[in-house]
């Protein structure tokens, strides 16, 4: 029925480490926390072209920081999640949690 | 090292550049300043050596994902290609034209063919080198903030074009048969890279004014 309102995988992933982060989440800090939860290295051209493709499907919001020092006088770009962007995650969720029940996939397939 | 000197370390000059230029303008400066950050913070802790090698490796994966941005906008990324193929018909066939009329104009068919006899190849080439950067230029100012995704697409179309083209050529001709039409395919692939570079000179002159994006 809403097919396309489910995220992919990556998405799901930024999705929820924009969740986690709050309003400190920028392209290093989501970088950070995926590699930091899931050990896997990932560019910073993959989260903003994700970032990207979720802003574009409304799930996500943009705005800039202030330019700072550290980066050279560039500004942040600061990322949070919308209400559609919550119904998604939550739907996507749900489908993951009614497709895994009752599987003891722990240990079972390693 | 300390922390006051990594401030004074700099990522690798062309890796910057490289991806300032394939990032979209509206995230070319959130990119690069991501990547200088982590790069500063790297250097101090680990060492300027590894921050490079860090900061190299991010560019190349960065600017590959960048590259393939045609799933972010498709649609601009057809219009390029499309259009700009069209464009670089006509415009071959206005400087066709032009070329016919001065040939013409100075006789040089029937004065000085044995002259211009070898420079026919180089000319019909250079047409092709001119006409595909003005388009590439064009495409790339049509496809505002994302100039070298589009020319870059519509260069792999052309070279793409260009080798299927020469391969069943070849595929076609026996034997001994003539293989005279192969000495197109180096000018085919310079057009495929003119085209990027009318894109890269529309994104310089872009890039020395960057604009800012409103914040949503």
């Amino acid at each position: 029925m809403f097919g396309r309102d489910y995220l992919g995988e990556f998405e799901h992933i930024i999705v929820l480490a924009l969740l986690r982060l709050e309003d400190r989440a920028y392209g290093v800090s989501v970088r950070q926390e995926i590699q930091l939860r899931t050990s896997r290295g990932v560019s910073i051209g993959a989260v903003y072209a994700t970032l990207a493709r979720l802003e574009s499907k409304g799930y996500v919001k943009s705005h800039r920081g202030d330019p700072t020092p550290e980066r050279g006088g560039r500004s942040k770009r600061f990322f949070r999640v919308t209400a559609k962007g919550v119904g998604a995650v939550s739907r996507t969720q749900r489908a993951l949690s009614r497709m895994t029940e009752g599987l003891h996939l722990i240990g079972s397939y390693a | 090292m300390t922390s006051s000197q990594a401030d004074f370390v700099q990522p690798p000059r062309i890796a910057v550049w490289l991806v300032n230029f394939f990032a979209p303008a509206e995230e070319a400066e959130s990119i690069v300043g991501d990547l200088l950050e982590e790069f500063t913070q790297l250097a101090s802790k680990s060492g300027v050596a590894i921050a490079r090698s860090w900061y190299w490796g991010q560019s190349v994966r960065t600017i590959a994902h960048l590259a393939s941005g045609f799933r972010a906008a498709p649609w601009t990324t057809i219009a390029a290609v499309v259009g700009g193929f069209l464009l670089i018909r006509c415009g071959l066939k206005l400087s066709h034209t032009a070329v016919e009329a001065v040939l013409d104009r100075y006789q040089v068919w029937e004065n000085h063919f044995d002259v211009y006899r070898p420079w026919i190849g180089i000319t019909v080439g250079m047409e092709h080198v001119i006409v595909t950067t003005f388009v590439g230029i064009i495409v790339a100012a049509a496809a505002k903030g994302r100039e070298m995704t589009a020319t870059s697409a519509l260069g792999l179309f052309l070279s793409a074009l260009g080798v299927s083209g020469a391969l069943t050529g070849v595929a076609r001709t026996t034997g001994d048969g003539d293989y005279g039409f192969l000495w197109t395919l180096p000018w085919i692939l310079a057009s495929s890279i003119a085209a990027v570079v009318g894109g890269a000179i529309v994104r310089t002159r872009r890039s020395v004014a960057p604009t800012r994006p409103s914040a949503t």
